[in-house]
């Protein structure tokens, strides 16, 4: 087997794909650890255009410049809020809602599923979205972002489909023991599920860190995250910098922004990793059917 | 549905007899129903229902759902030369974005395939997804700083190579080359988990029988891998054709310029613009529903389709 592998065509083969990989790589990177080298860089490289990929006159200014910015660690810290509050409630809603509905014994089981298939595919569009929200009551305040985005179908179907694959066997023996659904629920149904609930937690705390866009319609200027902090910047709404003659002006506000980029990006990335091979499952048993 | 012959009386008392006792004994199931039905009701139905406002007055103050019938927006977004030049936009780049982004994938997912250290394998794959957990704006952010005029890398690249450095964010030529190749940065990774997981359950026997019989690496791919995702491949590919009408919206906001609104200007980003930044709301709602239904149109057809050749279908 081995020797007939070797021949010249697998050889050259292995190598292409070998270039490949290494680009993707780079290319995955590059874009990132140019961020990194330029927040950590003094202003003089800067300005020359010395930096590559690596620091150059290794600095924390630009860290210590927006951490002592006051509004960057409100909007920092209303972040954590969405992210960590919005993935809570998600978390409790979705399971409460995919639990019954992977009993599909139930009356109106189907239909119930089919209504909730039907809003991925068809949704209300932006502006009666607004006006229904906003007669809510709940525009400008946090109840806009923590509160409609609870449930995400394709997530509570994902989830669903995780909770009819668990064997009911352990289910009927714990009802045979008296315990009710709600017991169930929690101390074996969500216990055994650590893989569908990290990979749906996941996205929920993907969703709700990265968001922006939902923040900028329902949100006031104090309830701001991180990334509409940094949208802001990047589109000359706001300046943070202020800085001796234009060309020092703009290269600081280069580092500052590389400064919030990755500090506002390290945590989501530090944490995807260690959910990896939850996620790469999920995924693959998702695959939206109801 | 079939008809259903009449109950006798016996046959009604016995069912209500177990409605009884299903209710019994499910209640609680039910129960924890009740709040996310509500849920959905309040936040999805909703919303869904005030797209009557497409077919509506809006006044201000007289809730979300207006005052007096008409069809004026419709007459009004037809006629709108706007609403048919952001029409092409949406169109000319999903489809462009299809062409290129949808091959990629498979092509990665079939060479990373091929990588035979599997601890190397690991770290391209690991390292391949990361830009699915970056917010649009770090994206955007980053691609502002990578390709400025003045200190982006490229830029330095291409004056020290002698040529004139490029404004590539303001124009309107560039808009869909970066709009289509950051969507390629972003995804590639993620949406290769979907071709590896087929890979990886095509059997192993199939391989070896190839390489028994002297078919080279490239022969294996060709004729044993492929074949064996076609059919994921074809889910897919209508899946992506169902979504044509729906392009990264917050991405081409934050892209959008008043220099490149001439190709930059879609659908979605035409509806902000009238309804939430003119307040011009039933003139939006009656865009954004006109698109909604297109993009209804397009995942139901194309999931009947896909039913009928592969089987497969995505509810």
């Amino acid at each position: 087997m081995q020797k007939r592998y070797r021949t010249a065509e697998n050889i050259i083969f292995d190598t292409i794909v070998y270039i490949v990989m290494i680009f993707v790589l780079i290319v995955c990177l590059v874009p990132f650890l140019y961020m990194i080298a330029v927040s950590f860089s003094g202003m003089k490289p800067l300005v020359n255009n010395e930096v590559f990929l690596w620091p150059k006159d290794f600095t924390l200014e630009s860290y210590k410049t927006i951490f002592t910015y006051p509004n960057f660690f409100h909007a920092y810290g209303n972040t954590f809020i969405y992210a960590f509050g919005g993935t809570a409630i998600a978390l409790v809603m979705t399971s409460l809602f995919a639990y019954p509905l992977s009993k599909s014994f139930l009356w109106g089981n189907k239909l119930i599923t089919k209504m909730v298939v039907l809003t991925m595919f068809f949704s209300g569009g932006m502006i009666p979205t607004y006006l229904v929200y906003s007669s809510l009551g709940i525009v400008g305040t946090r109840a806009a972002i923590l509160m409609p985005f609870a449930i995400n179908s394709f997530n509570l179907i994902i989830l669903i489909n995780f909770f009819k694959g668990l064997p009911v066997e352990i289910e009927e023996a714990a009802l045979i023991d008296g315990l009710g659904y709600f017991g169930i629920l929690r101390r074996i149904i969500l216990p055994l599920s650590t893989a569908g609930i990290a990979t749906i937690g996941l996205y929920y705390a993907v969703f709700f860190w990265n968001d922006w866009f939902n923040a900028l319609i329902y949100l006031k200027g104090s309830q701001y995250p991180v990334m509409l902090f940094l949208r802001n910047i990047v589109n000359g709404t706001m300046a943070i910098a202020d800085g001796n003659g234009s060309a020092e002006k703009t290269t600081m506000a280069i580092s500052l922004k590389s400064a919030v980029i990755i500090t506002s990006t390290v945590p989501i990335i530090t944490l995807y990793p260690f959910l990896q091979k939850f996620f790469v499952k999920g995924l693959t048993i998702g695959g939206v059917k109801g | 549905m079939a008809k259903k012959p009449a109950l006798t009386a016996e046959e009604k008392v016995a069912r209500r007899r177990s409605a009884k006792n299903h209710f019994r004994r499910y209640w609680v199931l039910y129960a924890m129903m009740v709040v996310p039905v509500i849920y959905y009701i309040v936040f999805k139905y909703l919303p869904m229902f005030g797209s009557v406002l497409a077919f509506r007055r809006y006044r201000p103050g007289m809730g979300p759902f207006g005052t007096e019938w008409t069809l004026r927006y419709w007459e009004r977004f037809l006629k709108d030369p706007a609403f048919w030049s952001a029409l092409r936009n949406t169109v000319i780049t999903s489809v462009s974005n299809l062409v290129i982004n949808f091959p990629i994938p498979i092509i990665f997912a079939i060479l990373l395939n091929e990588v035979r250290a599997k601890k190397f394998k690991k770290v391209v794959q690991t390292i391949s997804y990361m830009p699915r957990f970056i917010s649009t704006v770090v994206v955007i952010a980053i691609l502002n700083e990578l390709l400025s005029p003045s200190s982006g890398m490229i830029n330095q690249l291409i004056v020290a190579f002698g040529g004139q450095p490029i404004y590539f964010m303001n124009q309107s030529s560039w808009f869909r080359p970066i709009y289509i190749l950051s969507e390629t940065w972003q995804f590639t990774g993620w949406t290769a988990i979907i071709y590896l997981a087929a890979i990886t359950s095509i059997s192993p026997d199939l391989f070896e029988a190839a390489e028994m019989d002297g078919a080279s690496r490239l022969q294996q791919i060709w004729y044993v891998t492929i074949p064996s995702i076609l059919p994921t491949v074809m889910v897919m590919l209508i899946m992506n054709v169902g979504h044509l009408l729906s392009l990264g919206f917050e991405k081409i906001l934050l892209m959008y310029s008043p220099a490149n609104s001439g190709v930059s200007d879609i659908i979605d980003t035409m509806v902000y613009r009238v309804g939430l930044a003119q307040q011009n709301y039933s003139y939006a709602t009656a865009i954004g529903l006109f698109s909604g239904i297109i993009g209804l149109i397009l995942v139901t057809t194309s999931n009947a389709v896909s039913k009928k050749l592969t089987g497969e279908s995505i509810y």
